[in-house]
């Protein structure tokens, strides 16, 4: 019997031990970023690499108020973020509710469409968008971005939410129905309040994307719009050896979408799941 | 049903008005955003659009894809592709589904791995391209190589020779989305039934057993969904390589993304780099259909 139970906790010291490990490789990144974060760029250069140093601030405050300010681009990022979300809300939630509940023409075909349309690799729309938004005008502007910002977020919100409103019980809107309410009284006051957590997640989603995105912003942008991401990597083209000042803006670039992915950690994994369901998901 | 007349017919048909107002604008904006730049790729595929020489612009019929079918360096690009894909979805879902049998076994701090899990997911692919570029691969100040030499290895140029390169954009790849693979499957494992598990139990079933028989098919819709998922955005993959490697070094981690983007932005030859892009997009159409096709097939399997 006690053989049996040292077996077991030998077992699980062991488990633990490979878990840590495995949790290491993936948080050792980040923790050495943050630790070069601290350093002097002098100090990054050392070998080996060293642990111990006098850690400075200097870094932060270059990224935030000195010359290698990002704060233009943090800004950028959240009113392109900001403007995606918005409008993709407003468009999708009323589109969801249709495929979700209603009698829709050509129903089939048109969920296919929208479902097709999450598939196009960025690539494919980056070519043709820096053609069609240079012949109006629109390349570096934040209509211009936004605009094309819609062609990742659209359908997948669309989607997210369809798997949302399906679990809304109908007798709910039955229930409505009977009350004479309207059929937009009952999409607003019956059917939006019983989604709300479902449409804070594909908010969070959208935003997160948003935020990410690099490819549009790259080629599409410039010096009025420039995100965070840009900003990222001009970083390392312009100034091949500045790692500390690049890892002190990284973090700070981002800290929103740390922050929202810890707070909001159990609502992204059940939307990775339902939109997972729904083949959602992209990046 | 709807053509029954009378009182229900005309609900029915209000229905539908209501319906259709509500789905126009976001299917209209899908429509113009989506629809049009792709119809626009397909046009510009078959048109010479080159931003160096524009006097030379004009219908170029087929020739775009006559030059592709003898382009070694897309073929090069292609096998690229088929490799990042497939090595780092299958890493993903190797690693990921170890890791959560793992974690489910351990009895406590199981919320530690998951805010862990979500860090990598929550970080822009450019940005975990560069952290790897600098921080971790670099020759010399980088933490791998480091780590590395300490174990008494060779020193390896990472991201300055070409298999190695290729080794480091699928790892770097595979650390940021394995934790996607770990999540979902966590939870899906979390939500099976423990009965089946306690039947086995006094069945005497062994481990292994119980994971091959019981385990694996129970889990076998989250994988392959997770497939599907980790599959198209491998194929949209673009940023992390971009900023870690930019193809190189020559075209050794140059998958077709990145191929038709350089031959677009930075040659500015936009008429044969729409129609790499075009390739890109059926290649896309192509496996997405046949694995939407295997999972309902399988549904359909199941079912019956």
């Amino acid at each position: 019997m006690i053989a049996h139970r040292r077996a077991r906790i030998l077992r699980t010291v062991v488990l633990m031990v490979v878990a840590s490990t495995l949790l290491l490789i993936w948080v050792l990144p980040l923790i050495w970023a943050f630790v070069v974060s601290l350093k002097s760029e002098r100090e990054v250069l050392a070998y080996p690499p060293t642990v111990i140093f006098s850690p400075t601030t200097s870094n932060y405050a270059d990224a935030l108020f000195g010359d290698f300010s990002i704060v233009d681009s943090l800004l950028t990022s959240a009113i392109v973020s900001t403007a995606t979300t918005v409008l993709t809300i407003v468009l999708a939630v009323p589109a969801a509710y249709a495929f979700a509940r209603l009698r829709l023409p050509a129903k089939r075909s048109l969920g296919f469409y929208t479902m097709a349309t999450q598939m196009v690799p960025p690539v494919g729309l980056v070519i043709p968008y820096f053609l069609i938004l240079n012949r109006f005008g629109w390349l570096d502007t934040y209509h211009g971005m936004i605009t094309v910002y819609l062609t990742f977020s659209l359908p997948f919100a669309i989607w997210l939410l369809v798997s949302y409103m399906e679990d809304v019980p109908w007798e709910m809107e039955e229930a409505a129905f009977l009350d004479k309410a309207s059929r937009l009284q009952t999409l607003w006051h019956v059917v939006i309040p019983q989604v709300r957590g479902g449409i804070a997640v594909t908010v969070i989603f959208i935003f997160l994307n948003a935020w990410n995105e690099f490819l549009f912003a790259v080629q599409l942008g410039g010096n009025t719009v420039r995100p965070v991401t840009v900003a990222m990597y001009n970083f390392i083209s312009v100034e091949q050896t500045l790692w500390a000042k690049l890892s002190a803006a990284a973090l700070v670039a981002m800290l929103p979408v740390v922050i929202i992915g810890i707070a909001a950690q159990k609502q992204i994994v059940k939307g990775l799941s339902v939109g997972a369901v729904k083949g959602g998901g992209r990046r | 049903m709807s053509s029954s007349g009378g009182k229900a017919g005309g609900i029915h048909a209000g229905e539908r008005r209501f319906a259709l107002a509500l789905t126009v604008p976001g299917l209209l904006v899908l429509l113009l955003t989506t629809t049009f730049p792709l119809l626009y790729l397909i046009w510009s595929s078959f048109q010479t659009i080159n931003l160096a020489m524009p006097f030379m612009d004009g219908f170029a019929g087929v020739d775009n894809y006559i030059q592709m079918w003898g382009d070694s360096r897309f073929w090069h690009s292609l096998k690229l592709t088929a490799i990042y894909t497939t090595s780092s979805v299958t890493l993903q879902i190797l690693i990921g589904l170890g890791l959560a049998l793992l974690v489910m076994q351990i009895p406590a701090g199981q919320w530690i791995f998951r805010i862990v899990a979500i860090l990598p997911i929550v970080l822009a692919p450019v940005v975990v391209g560069l952290f790897w570029r600098t921080l971790m691969l670099s020759p010399n100040f980088g933490l791998v190589d480091y780590l590395i030499q300490l174990l008494g290895f060779e020193q390896v140029n990472w991201l300055g020779a070409p298999t190695p390169a290729l080794i480091s954009v699928i790892v770097i790849h595979t650390w940021q989305w394995t934790p996607f693979a770990f999540l979902v499957l966590l939870a899906s494992l979390a939500s099976l039934p423990p009965d089946v598990y306690e039947a086995a139990r006094i069945d005497r079933a062994s481990a292994f057993q119980r994971f091959w028989h019981i385990t694996l098919p129970l889990l076998r819709p989250a994988i392959v969904i997770v497939v599907i998922i980790r599959s198209m955005i491998s194929l949209a993959a673009f940023a992390a390589i971009f900023a870690a490697t930019g193809g190189g070094p020559g075209t050794a981690t140059e998958i077709l993304n990145l191929y038709a983007f350089k031959t677009s932005f930075v040659e500015l030859n936009f008429g044969y780099g729409s129609a790499l892009a075009v390739s890109l997009l059926v290649i896309t159409m192509v496996i997405s259909g046949v694995l939407f096709y295997l999972r309902t097939a399988r549904h359909k399997a199941t079912a019956a």
